[in-house]
């Protein structure tokens, strides 16, 4: 495919996962840390589940495109390795559970709504990475992976499984603060 | 009547517009990065324009109910742009994209001329704000914009006017006091 296609999708993508952040932040705290079973986590374990994988990706994207020697490309072609990560880590109808690992695991953390504000900075610099990448090639630039040492993912594929990951958990942070607020409309019910 | 109603009208009249929007506080319309080739009209609400250097938001621009705005340097170019453009409250906006409009424009002198006079209204508000970035004396640059927009001080939050205007929201409120 175009990369200019790609990178375009991804951007706009992004604009959108920082609209639903956005509107998250409208909640209150409350409904933020509510979740609809013990074993399951807040929103605000999404958001910061999330942050923690941006916390490795973001730096690693930004230091090997900077270490690039290769010129820009207009053409990116998935790996099938990352296809399938990035497939298997988008938001479905019927949502395929997965377990995540326990660096990556934000349950129990003390959290705020500042982990929102972490969160939309790292989309701002996610966005100026999407941008810089215009001008390299997505094919030969390579990423290590967070989850599985001396595997390398393409650059188009790695930006496709974070940004695949943030919709998936944005939905599910969604759920679980829609949760709270229907069990309080029925509890006001009842009174 | 102004370039902007006359041209808002002729919209309106020709029923052009493509699309209407209704956003909650806070939307981002554009980010950076992206090409945005349309042209906005605003019913109801308000906007702000913003770059992001070094993790800052600098603010560039506003708009508000019954004002045009697009993403200019995009929407001339075709090209990605830097700008950020959020909605400040909640915003209902009409679309009309820069292939349709301009289709207009060529063939309608009417149109032509009224959208070459906002043009140049928009060049002269551009070198009154680079003079306002150039105004070294906060206390002068306040004045200079409170001239110009009184509109601004009643319809924006006061930590994006104090950032429109280059200076802490703690410095706006000295000058406001004085």
């Amino acid at each position: 495919m175009r990369a200019e296609t790609l990178i375009a999708d991804l951007i706009d993508r992004t604009r959108a996962n920082m609209n639903r952040a956005e509107a998250l932040r409208q909640l209150p705290l409350s409904a933020l840390n509510a979740r609809t079973a013990p074993e399951r986590w807040s929103a605000l374990e999404c958001i910061e589940h999330l942050n923690r994988y941006g916390r490795f990706y973001l730096p690693e994207i930004e230091q090997r495109m900077k270490a690039s020697r290769h010129p820009a490309s207009p053409d990116f072609r998935s790996g099938w390795l990352g296809n399938y990560f990035a497939k298997a880590l988008a938001p479905k109808e019927k949502l395929n559970h997965m377990k995540t690992f326990s660096t990556m695991d934000p349950k129990g953390s003390a959290l705020d709504a500042g982990v929102l504000d972490v969160f939309l900075q790292q989309q701002q610099q996610m966005l100026l990475l999407l941008d810089r990448a215009r001008r390299t090639d997505l094919s030969r630039v390579r990423t290590a992976v967070s989850f599985m040492p001396l595997l390398r993912l393409r650059l188009g594929d790695t930006f496709r499984v974070v940004i695949y990951h943030n919709e998936r958990h944005l939905g599910q942070a969604e759920r679980e603060a829609a949760g709270l607020a229907h069990e309080r409309s029925l509890a006001g019910n009842a009174q | 009547m102004s370039p902007t109603h006359e041209l808002a009208r002729l919209i309106e009249v020709e029923s052009l517009w493509e699309k209407s929007l209704d956003l909650p506080r806070n939307t981002y319309l554009k980010v950076s990065g992206s090409i945005d080739r349309n042209l906005y009209y605003v019913e109801e609400g308000s906007l702000r324009m913003f770059v992001i250097r070094e993790f800052e938001e600098h603010t560039i621009r506003f708009a508000y109910t019954g004002n045009f705005f697009a993403a200019l340097d995009s929407f001339i170019t075709g090209q990605p742009s830097d700008l950020y453009i959020q909605t400040i409250r909640r915003t209902q906006l009409k679309v009309l994209s820069r292939s349709r409009f301009m289709e207009v424009v060529q063939q309608s002198p009417e149109y032509s001329a009224i959208w070459t006079r906002i043009l140049e209204l928009v060049v002269v508000q551009q070198l009154e704000r680079e003079q306002d970035i150039l105004t070294t004396s906060p206390a002068e640059r306040y004045e200079r914009v409170m001239q110009r927009s009184p509109q601004l001080f009643q319809e924006i939050p006061h930590k994006y006017i104090a950032s429109y205007l280059r200076m802490t929201p703690e410095t706006l409120s000295r000058i406001k006091k004085s």
